[in-house]
């Protein structure tokens, strides 16, 4: 059954290999997937353990569901102590890995200590073997795997890689696999790296028994019925992603010239629609493809159509790249948004934080806080397409200063520059914010600050936020599973019930993330998706774990609970502008000057904005402090942790 | 199990309340219904005046691809220097700069 899936502990300085089974009462308090990883994070790493040093633990997992009958159970989670930001670090992907992974026997991985030389791990059907890299560090993500295909004759075998930036411990290195999925953020690829560890390849042919098979195949038919009816995703089915950055952009939600501006005007050439064009020109009609189990298909496959990189082939790009190598560095042109996701995508490096470092130098440059000696005589201002993709290689292979200095992550390149260069880095916790300005969406805003890793859309956006919903459709998604009878706005705009709905977006998001769904499928860009009320049958079919709605939300809670038990042990205080639950003070200083109409002169109220973090950790059941109360804790079963139960 | 069988989920019984042939305005206070004609690239809102191109996903799907640039970059610049401009009496008002 999906349930007899084990952990194995893999030590890479002694070679010691410990598999264990996953006992019922860890499944049913913390299911799987990130849920998991959390905890044996937290179980598995002391105190103040260095991001780069062999005591951290790289944890490798799929979703309870992973590799089931269920839909888009596809992900892959990666979780670690973070070396950009020294607090959580996680990241989580599409692709085909976490299945094989579960063919191959396994939900989890726990990885620690260090490889004396490159090394990766095979694991085939239920054996786990370290192996020699020698031959392939050094190599591209693509090229790795297809290097581990020939080395081991099978091209059926799944690898989660790095490139060479993890190799080069950048703060934002990836886990990589495929062409393009993207295990981003927080720098895991360079936890990887520093542990000599090149890949992790997986080949499996041991079936996951289903509990009720045939109605689980059935119940799924409605599900996808449900999914492939929205018409948020018949819009990801035809665009891709990039349509979240182009109706962003239209109504002024999106940061431009790192954050001087909230549209990019005239974007036409890096808009959804020319993005498909090019696919379709390059790739011809049928370009479209899906991750593991998935009918969305939101991942287009492309050709650079011009330039330096013309002809080379990639996937995407997500709608993250178009903000990282567009609008944010002043970019309106489609070959550098697809040459720039390229080569983030062959280096391994998170497209959103390369795009914010560059954007970020590019300001302080404007400003004079860089010099020209410093870019080694490139002129760094906003819109040099030429200079934008230049500085993705020097970040990568560390070239020159600058390229050095940005490969370490924002805080740190801000104290290399000096000056008030801090007050121009747009991030939270140390990870710099996605693309998208929040200034006049303040439950947008809450969301970013108080997530558990740094500024990020993933963990609690209330996206439906901006659909203008009216108040008794918000009403009957945010009072399920547990009833709500606060206030709730449809004003995406105002500041009243917004903590409640980033409250439930967090569980709701937690609890994907510990199935292992994506969140494509839930309550994230579409009303109608399915949420807890679905997911206890899809639970019971697949694996005979009978939960109720209310009972998979409190595992989502007592889940963020224990991310938020890891920050607070490495240090994160409320109000700390390095490590803290804030925004960067531009939110509350400089208003939108472009976009709609009711955007224009939007900035985030600081006393209104404070109210809502008080609200927010209420909900959670912290103090103002934003730790958690005793009481919480006991009611989470979270009072002894670390409890040690696998 | 938590539900009984036939009766459907809050996601699911909001899907029976879609609407099809309509894109909501950007403009966040606005938000009203747009009807564009059908293949129509171009829709203007009756209550705001901004004005969007519009992009068919399939013939019953149409989404705003963007502004008009011209037309609503004018509205923006017009907006900001009233809210600068009210900001700056206000501010008057209360003896500051």
């Amino acid at each position: 059954m999906a349930l007899d899936r084990k952990i194995a502990y893999i030590n890479l300085t002694t070679g010691d290999i410990e598999v264990k089974p996953i006992p019922m009462e860890v499944r049913k308090k913390f299911l799987g997937g990130r849920g998991l990883d959390a905890y044996l994070l937290y179980n598995h790493t002391e105190k103040g353990c260095d991001p780069l040093g062999p005591d951290n633990a790289l944890i490798i997992s799929g979703g309870i569901l992973c590799a089931t009958l269920a839909s888009a159970t596809a992900r892959t989670h990666v979780m670690a102590k973070s070396p950009l930001t020294g607090l959580l670090g996680s990241c989580n992907m599409g692709g085909f890995f976490a299945p094989e992974m579960a063919w191959a026997g396994f939900h989890h991985l726990v990885i620690k200590g260090k490889a004396e030389k490159p090394c990766y791990i095979y694991i085939n059907n239920g054996e786990i073997e370290i192996r020699d890299a020698a031959n392939i560090w050094g190599k591209t993500v693509t090229d790795t795997q297809w290097a581990i295909h020939d080395e081991l004759n099978d091209k059926e075998v799944k690898s989660l890689v790095i490139g060479p930036a993890g190799e080069n411990l950048v703060a934002y290195a990836n886990v990589m696999t495929g062409v393009k999925n993207a295990g981003g953020r927080t720098g895991m690829g360079a936890v990887m790296g520093s542990k000599n560890l090149k890949a992790v390849s997986c080949r499996g042919t041991m079936d996951v028994k289903i509990t009720h098979p045939m109605e689980a195949l059935e119940y799924n038919k409605k599900f996808i019925e449900q999914i492939t009816g929205a018409k948020v995703n018949q819009t990801q089915g035809t665009l891709g992603t990039p349509f979240i950055w182009g109706a962003t952009n239209s109504w002024g939600g999106v940061r431009t010239e790192n954050f001087r501006y909230n549209q990019l005007e005239y974007a036409d050439d890096i808009e959804p629609e020319r993005i498909d064009e090019i696919a379709t020109e390059t790739m011809g009609p049928y370009h479209m493809a899906g991750c593991f189990g998935c009918q969305v298909h939101c991942r287009a496959q492309y050709k650079i159509p011009s330039g330096k990189y013309k002809g080379k082939y990639d996937e995407g790009p997500e709608y993250t790249s178009q903000g990282a190598f567009g609008a944010e560095v002043g970019c309106r042109s489609a070959e550098t948004v697809l040459a720039g996701n390229h080569l983030v995508d062959q280096f391994g490096m998170d497209n959103l934080e390369t795009g914010s470092m560059i954007a970020w130098a590019m300001e302080c440059f404007e400003e004079g806080l860089i010099t020209k000696e410093q870019t080694d005589g490139i002129d760094l201002s906003f819109g040099n397409d030429e200079a934008v993709l230049e500085m993705i290689e020097r970040i990568c292979y560390r070239k020159g200063w600058l390229g050095d200095v940005l490969a370490k992550g924002g805080i740190p390149a801000s104290k290399n520059v000096g000056k008030d260069s801090f007050d121009y880095l747009i991030q939270v916790k140390g990870m710099a914010n996605l693309h998208s300005d929040e200034r006049g969406t303040p439950a947008l805003a809450l969301n970013i600050a108080t997530s558990s890793r740094g500024s990020d859309h993933l963990r609690s956006r209330p996206a439906i936020d901006l659909y203008h919903l009216p108040e008794k459709v918000l009403r009957k998604i945010y009072s399920t599973p547990v009833p709500y009878d606060g206030p709730l706005s449809s004003e995406h705009t105002e500041y009243v019930g917004k903590p409640w709905q980033v409250f439930w977006q967090e569980n709701c998001y937690m609890a994907v993330d510990s199935l292992g769904i994506c969140k494509y499928h839930t309550t994230f860009l579409g009303a109608t998706l399915p949420n807890f009320e679905n997911w206890p049958k899809v639970l019971y079919l697949n694996t005979g774990i009978e939960m109720t709605p209310e009972e998979i939300w409190e595992v989502a809670r007592r889940n963020n609970m224990i991310e938020r038990l890891f920050n607070l042990r490495e240090g994160a205080t409320r109000n700390d502008p390095e490590k803290g639950d804030v925004l960067n003070h531009r939110y509350h200083d400089e208003p939108c000057k472009r976009g709609a109409i009711d955007v224009i002169g939007k900035y985030i109220v600081k006393d209104k904005f404070d109210a809502m973090v008080d609200e927010f950790y209420e909900h959670k059941g912290l103090d103002k402090n934003g730790i958690p109360k005793k009481s919480t804790l006991k009611e989470l079963g979270l009072e002894n942790e670390p409890s040690h139960l696998v | 199990m938590a539900r009984e069988e036939n009766q459907l989920t809050g996601a699911e019984s909001l899907q029976k309340t879609r609407t099809f042939g309509k894109v909501r305005c950007h403009n966040p206070s606005c938000m009203e219904r747009i009807v564009p004609e059908q293949g129509a690239d171009h829709a203007k809102c009756a209550t705001c005046g901004m004005e969007f191109r519009i992009f068919w996903i399939n013939p019953k799907l149409p989404r705003i691809r963007g502004p008009v640039w011209d037309v609503n970059r004018k509205i923006a610049q017009d907006r900001f220097k009233e809210v600068t401009e009210a900001k700056l009496k206000a501010a008057e008002k209360k003896g500051g700069k």
